[in-house]
């Protein structure tokens, strides 16, 4: 059985998230979120500041994954982040990890596990110590 | 009745006797001065403090008092009632509170010290005969009463406060030993010429090096680990409210909680666990502060959620993470300006902004869409499946599609479960 697994787009996100800066990632991230099921993670390791238009961008880009039966989280975010999205209540909705590959390697977790097996065996082997 | 005489005669002597020895222990009362130094330099040791302008932490208000003020409180409490602050800082500064009893000094960074030499001159011409000085940064809750005694009987030139063995920037200086005092600010409190022995306190001691110092000073002094108190009168036990603080209708402070003068908890907010509301702050709709600091003059945004940190200056100190960040966004963040006529101005100008915005969005606006109803979209057969397969849902021709309630929603935690 060939298994059709979706690719998981990982997007750095800039180091200050405002309006003009967050419409612009929005833009570039648009092609992704209109795909079907879209499986996205935004690295925010890189952003030092992040405001309302930041956060609000981010729940768009949740919301636009829902909607088609898609997902976005988060991952390796700095503690600035972590502190707006804190204040802004809004880390309780977000899968948030501690690493973009963590985050990556999320979404193989929700499938069956004989597909999980199977992905596992495709997978090449770590080189022995 | 002769031995009756004698008794009398001895009984004169006696008074006369206890007369002389009052005469020889007559209390002199002793002119004891106060002087308090505040500069950046113990400021701005920490990064955290750093990154905020004009931010001194023994003048920042914490439960409706400096450190200053509840400093200047404690001598007045140990019968020092002449008080002088020197303060570094420039003329134009507008955040220099008058302070009863406190001739305040402002001096520039490169004049601190010569001004501080300078005061403490003019209290020894004044007459006094002691000076005890006081460095904030930190603030020590220091018996002043044993400190003086213990230097009077160790005939000592300058005595210095210790906590554990570790010396702290309090002095207790003869008036008389100007030299001493000289060298003493001239090395800026590092070093004295005589012998100057240590006073050994077990008081409260906060050295208010950092904002979780500073967290932490407002945790005492709302759960009475400190001598001195909040500012205002407790409304509840563990509240205290300083006059003409706002609490709107709705809003809930849990005790131990303090709001201070002007300050506003809007309707819906909570403010619980020891959270400090200092003056003239704002805690707008439906935030709620925990454990935290809001600074004066910091508003606060609707529906946020302010959680173990210090916010003020458009910044956050978050105590948890450890970190500082700083927040441009006005949604979030602001400080409100400081005099009413700017506060008018910024009023009005909101206000003339606002207004045309409105007007363009009615005009030029997009018109809002539609709101799908459910049950037509129930009806509606998936484009996905396509019109030519002849499929058709079972909800579509019957009434089942009524039955359902309108406002049946499905909440998904996560994309995939």
């Amino acid at each position: 059985m060939e298994i059709n697994s979706r690719p998981v787009v990982v997007k750095r996100m800039p180091e200050r998230v405002n309006g003009r800066t967050a419409r612009e990632f929005l833009r570039d991230v648009q092609p992704f979120l209109s795909a079907d099921r879209p499986q996205l993670v935004f690295d925010l390791s890189q952003v030092a500041q992040l405001d309302a238009a930041g956060v609000e961008m981010l729940l768009r880009c949740m919301s636009e994954a829902h909607k088609r039966d898609g997902d976005l989280k988060l991952a390796a975010p700095s503690p600035q982040a972590c502190v707006v999205l804190e204040l802004t209540r809004t880390e309780r909705l977000f899968e948030i990890y501690e690493t973009s590959t963590d985050a990556a390697r999320s979404f193989s977790g929700f499938l069956p596990n004989a597909m999980r097996q199977q992905l596992l065996h495709r997978r090449p082997h770590a080189p022995a110590a | 009745m002769r031995l009756k005489a004698d008794a009398l005669v001895a009984l004169h002597k006696d008074a006369a006797a206890l007369n002389a020895l009052r005469e020889c222990i007559r209390v002199r009362v002793m002119d004891i001065r106060g002087m308090i130094l505040i500069d950046s330099a113990s400021a701005a040791i920490e990064s955290g403090f750093a990154l905020m302008p004009c931010f001194i932490p023994g003048l920042i208000e914490v439960a409706g008092k400096s450190a200053l003020q509840r400093t200047a409180e404690r001598f007045n409490h140990f019968g020092v009632s002449q008080v002088t602050a020197v303060i570094e800082g420039q003329s134009s500064d507008s955040w220099l509170k008058p302070l009863s009893g406190v001739s305040q000094t402002l001096a520039s960074p490169d004049r601190f010290w010569r001004a501080s030499e300078t005061a403490f001159n003019d209290l020894v011409q004044a007459g006094a005969e002691l000076v005890i000085l006081v460095r904030l940064g930190a603030y020590a809750e220091i018996d002043f009463e044993s400190m003086v005694q213990s230097h009077l009987d160790g005939h000592c030139r300058v005595s210095q406060a210790a906590r554990s063995g570790q010396p702290m920037d309090i002095f207790c200086i003869s008036a008389s030993r100007r030299n001493d005092a000289a060298s003493l600010f001239r090395s800026h409190l590092t070093r004295c010429r005589s012998d100057c022995p240590l006073f050994e306190s077990a008081g409260y001691f906060n050295p208010l090096a950092e904002p979780l110092d500073l967290r932490q000073f407002a945790i005492d002094i709302l759960t009475l680990q400190t001598q001195t108190a909040p500012a205002g009168i407790q409304v509840r036990p563990g509240v205290w409210t300083a006059p003409r603080a706002q609490i709107e209708k709705g809003a809930r402070v849990l005790a131990p909680a303090f709001v201070g003068s002007f300050a506003r908890v809007r309707s819906g907010a909570v403010v619980t666990r020891c959270s400090s509301i200092e003056h003239h702050a704002q805690v707008d709709c439906g935030t709620v502060v925990e454990n935290s600091t809001v600074l004066p003059y910091c508003s606060l945004g609707a529906a946020l959620e302010l959680a173990h940190s210090v916010a003020g200056f458009s910044r956050v100190w978050n105590l948890r993470r450890g970190c500082v960040v700083e927040i441009n966004d006005k949604k979030l963040l602001r400080h409100v300006s400081e005099t009413s006529g700017n506060k008018l101005l910024v009023s009005a100008a909101e206000l003339v902004a606002y207004l045309p915005r409105q007007f363009w969005r009615g005009i030029f606006g997009q018109p809002a869409s539609p709101q799908p109803d459910l049950n037509a979209a129930l009806r509606q057969t998936s484009p996905t499946l396509g019109s030519a397969s002849g499929y058709r849902a079972p909800a579509c021709d019957s009434e089942a599609a009524n039955e359902f309630p309108s406002n049946l929603v499905v909440a998904r935690t996560h994309g995939n479960q």
